[in-house]
């Protein structure tokens, strides 16, 4: 007997329970089904939520990490520009200087404007900026690296050489003196102390303010890269040291003889520079690359992440719309049973005596 | 057999259908009241052939009603936890993202998703270390993730004084329930040492004993004098003839570290680690544990992550002139620090982590110590030369936060992780006991349901069959009554002939 026994409280109340869990159920996948995502993640994910932000975090980390990629791109841009614009300029300067040797001209204005040009330049190329950057000076980026030479108060590089010239040969190269200075002496002045002002504490002290320490930058998660070059490379100071030669000495007092020794080490050393910044310029190209090829490595992972992330986080569509339409079939069911079940009490087949 | 006889059986009868009737319209009244269980009315024959109703049974199942009471118990402790865990779970929810490939960084306030921003502000800062505003980018999301910490241990402090306060309304309820169930008891001992009816007392107990069980776990014995004595679920006595005093001091605040009062019956402790024979069930064991045990594990696990941070972010001695000198507290740091917190003493450090003034503009203090360092003097900076395009300082910032370090392993997490994956493991750990609670919640409040409705389909009333009964004796009354004219009858007839 008590196997079969339903209490009539039970069976009114029996479908309750199903009815709060279907309506709980059924906001929920309304939430799903406009939002495309579980209603609460949280308890979706349960112990895989820290995974699943994880994922989140490494995809913000790329993206930003891809951004900031655009801005290292547009600096090694402008120094791969530059660095251009100064090769070609050297090697204007080793044609002329070709033509004028094979034309045997004597001191004339023409050598010392090549060189004055050339230097000028070199200087305005390498003090280029990119978004408020310079960015041949180094870590040093707020300071213009060379300093300019031909500025109306002497400059303290131009002051130097005149200075070592006085020292080696008494006199000034404009001076009349200077044109008893011979080739050899010529030639051991320029390899010697005026050399000198383009390498070590000169350099730094008169020529150039950037850092050899060069700007790097993480452009993918592990991988930090140089993202620029600096002033004080040799290409740069061989460039500085030829053009400043004919500038100096292209229009003097020196002998003919003289003369030719300045424009021939002027070009030996002008095309020394241009293979040291060919290898420079080579070097950005090669940082170029590898940002691009982080940028696109980094897209592809982000796709993963993303997939992955979706595979969490996103319900299925159709099968939402499919709960959606079971459960609010099986309220229906259960409003109409409740109904039923209430209707079914003997008292209502009961002759009213 | 006389005529009288017989009308002494229609009486009696009389009497029965009126008995039975009373019962029936008992049972049909309280059809809808739960705990009532149904009565039946036991008819015998009496001694001269008549039937008389000789007792009322109460249609009672004490095997379902502890399973009731018991499943009673584990959702209320279940709910009681899952309602804690579901308020510090909001602290950590990203349930508003969007996978959308803008690589929005909505992924809700959790320290977890905060770290990772503060790692893409300084990936931005490394790329253009002079701009100001970069700087500027890198301390306020630095400040969210030092809000995110003292939020979260905020979070965790409230849901504890909550269940302390809730652990002292459970107790009063407790202490009024049993001094209720004293007076029923009492009732009930009394009502059958003189033969009353105590049904309705019965009722009573059993709906106080439900009551009691969705706040403490407990078991029941029944004495021959049919006194009921209440156990704790850990055998701690609470009703014995007499009720047992439950007590419990309130602590008005529960700051990290701090630990709330033990609940005691007559002294006993029966919450809390120190606890000889604890309650498992009931919505009392379910805060004590949340309070004791859960909330204080997550309090650890953001502390830990606080104090990872201060290390992480601190600088080491960059001078060459003096050596060995202290690490200190760089970007993050709390009010009056004196030096980096170590893995085993960061109790408190999430609730007052903050970003150090000195490097934060809006308190009078300066972005380019974070990047050259040195935000305790000039012995800590490490960008010496100045020079406007440094990143070396940054990039150890970012390498510190994927770092390995150590952290304590109590908190539950491991010993030893990068701070991103403890921050992540922290949320999943979080997550996790929170689904468990809620699927617990569904499936103890299952259990409730169908215990119920077993117990309903044993002991409670079906109208059916009270009117099906109700027209038996509504048919014996006609029966009866023509018995009783058709008797009078013979009487008449009998006196007629006379």
């Amino acid at each position: 007997m008590s196997a079969t026994f339903v209490s009539t409280s039970y069976l009114g109340t029996a479908l309750l329970p199903t009815i709060a869990q279907t309506q709980s159920s059924l906001t929920n996948l309304e939430v799903e089904s406009s939002t495309g995502q579980y209603a609460d993640l949280g308890l979706q994910l349960g112990d895989q939520s820290g995974y699943e932000l994880s994922l989140k975090n490494q995809n913000d980390l790329l993206q930003t990490l891809t951004t900031g990629n655009g801005l290292v791109t547009m600096n090694l841009t402008a120094s791969q520009d530059a660095l251009n614009s100064i090769l070609t300029e050297a090697q204007n300067a080793v044609s002329s200087l070709t033509t004028w040797s094979a034309s045997g001209n004597a001191a004339d204005a023409t050598l010392q404007n090549l060189g004055v040009n050339a230097l000028q330049s070199l200087i305005a190329t390498t003090n280029t900026t990119s978004n408020g950057q310079y960015v041949f000076g180094g870590v040093n980026s707020s300071v213009a690296p060379m300093a300019d030479y031909f500025s109306s108060t002497p400059s303290a590089a131009k002051t130097a050489i005149d200075s070592a010239f006085q020292t080696a040969f008494g006199c000034l190269p404009t001076d009349a003196a200077a044109s008893t200075i011979t080739a050899a002496q010529m030639q051991s002045f320029l390899s010697g102390s005026f050399a000198a002002q383009f390498s070590g504490s000169n350099w730094a002290s008169n020529w150039s303010s950037a850092s050899s320490t060069n700007t790097s930058n993480q452009i993918a998660p592990g991988e930090t890269i140089e993202t620029s070059t600096n002033a004080n490379q040799t290409g740069f100071q061989q460039l500085a040291e030829g053009y400043a030669m004919l500038s100096e000495f292209g229009d003097s007092q020196l002998s003919s003889a003289a003369q030719q020794t300045v424009a021939s080490a002027a070009s030996s050393l002008i095309t020394k520079g241009l293979s040291s910044i060919t290898a420079t310029e080579a070097g950005v190209g090669a940082s170029l690359q590898r940002v691009t090829e982080a940028n696109s490595s980094m897209s592809s992972q982000m796709t993963i992440l993303q997939t992955e992330i979706g595979d969490l986080d996103d319900v299925n569509a159709q099968a939402v719309a499919t709960q959606l339409n079971t459960l609010s079939t099986q309220l229906q069911t259960a409003y109409e049973l409740t109904a039923q079940l209430q209707k079914l009490s003997l008292a209502q087949y009961l002759p009213v005596s | 057999m006389s005529l009288s006889a017989a009308f002494n059986i229609v009486n009696s009868a009389f009497l029965s259908n009126a008995a039975q009737s009373a019962v029936i319209s008992s049972n049909i009244s309280n059809a809808g009241t739960p705990g009532y269980a149904r009565e039946i009315a036991n008819v015998v024959t009496n001694s001269y052939g008549g039937s008389d109703v000789a007792s009322v049974t109460r249609e009672a199942n004490s095997a379902l009603l502890e399973q009731v009471n018991a499943s009673t118990s584990q959702a209320a402790s279940e709910q009681a936890l899952a309602n804690g865990l579901a308020k510090l779970a909001q602290t950590v929810s990203d349930s508003a993202t969007s996978s959308s490939a803008s690589g929005s960084t909505e992924n809700g306030n959790s320290p977890s998703a905060m770290l990772a921003n503060l790692q893409d502000a300084l990936t931005t800062y490394e790329d253009s270390p002079s701009d100001a505003s970069a700087g500027q980018a890198v301390v306020t999301a630095a400040s969210n993730l030092a809000a995110s910490l003292n939020s979260g241990s905020a979070a965790v402090q409230q849901v504890r004084e909550q269940a302390d306060s809730d652990m002292a309304s459970s107790v009063s309820t407790i202490n009024s329930l049993l001094d209720q169930f004293s007076q029923v008891d009492a009732t009930i001992v009394s009502g059958l040492a003189t033969g009353a009816n105590v049904s309705a007392a019965e009722d009573t107990r059993d709906t106080l004993l439900t009551q009691l069980s969705q706040q403490i776990g407990i078991s029941t014995t029944t004495s021959a004098n049919g006194s009921t004595s209440i156990y704790t679920d850990s055998g701690v006595t609470l009703f014995q003839d007499t009720p047992r005093t439950v007590s419990f001091t309130p602590t008005a605040t529960l700051v990290a570290g701090a630990s709330g009062n033990a609940v005691t019956v007559d002294g006993v402790p029966i919450t809390g680690p120190s606890a000889p024979m604890a309650i498992q069930s009931g919505a009392l064991a379910g805060l004590a544990n949340l309070r004791d045990t859960v909330a204080p594990q997550y309090q650890a696990q953001l502390d830990q992550i606080a104090g990872g941070l201060i290390n992480a972010f601190g600088e080491s001695d960059q001078s060459t002139t003096t050596t060995g000198l202290p690490s200190l507290p760089g970007l993050f740091t709390t009010p009056g620090a004196s030096g980096l917190p170590t893995a085993a003493d960061t109790t408190g450090l999430a609730a007052s982590i903050e970003v150090n003034p000195a490097v934060d503009p809006s308190q009078g203090g300066d972005v380019s110590l974070l990047q050259d360092g040195g935000v305790n003097g000039s012995n800590y900076v490490y960008n010496t030369t100045g020079a406007a395009g440094y990143t070396g300082r940054i990039q150890e910032m970012i390498g510190a936060i994927t770092a390995t370090q150590l952290f304590d392993p109590s908190a539950g997490l491991g010993s030893s992780d990068s701070l991103t994956d403890y921050a992540n493991a922290s949320v999943s750990w979080l997550q996790s006991q929170n689904q468990q609670a809620s699927n617990q919640v569904d499936y103890q409040n299952s259990v409730v349901s169908q215990a119920t409705a077993a117990l309903s389909n044993a002991t409670g009333v079906s109208l059916d069959a009270e009117m099906t009964n109700m027209l038996n004796i509504e048919n014996s009354y006609t029966t009866t009554a023509k018995l009783l004219t058709t008797v009078d009858d013979m009487f008449t007839a009998l006196m007629n002939a006379v």
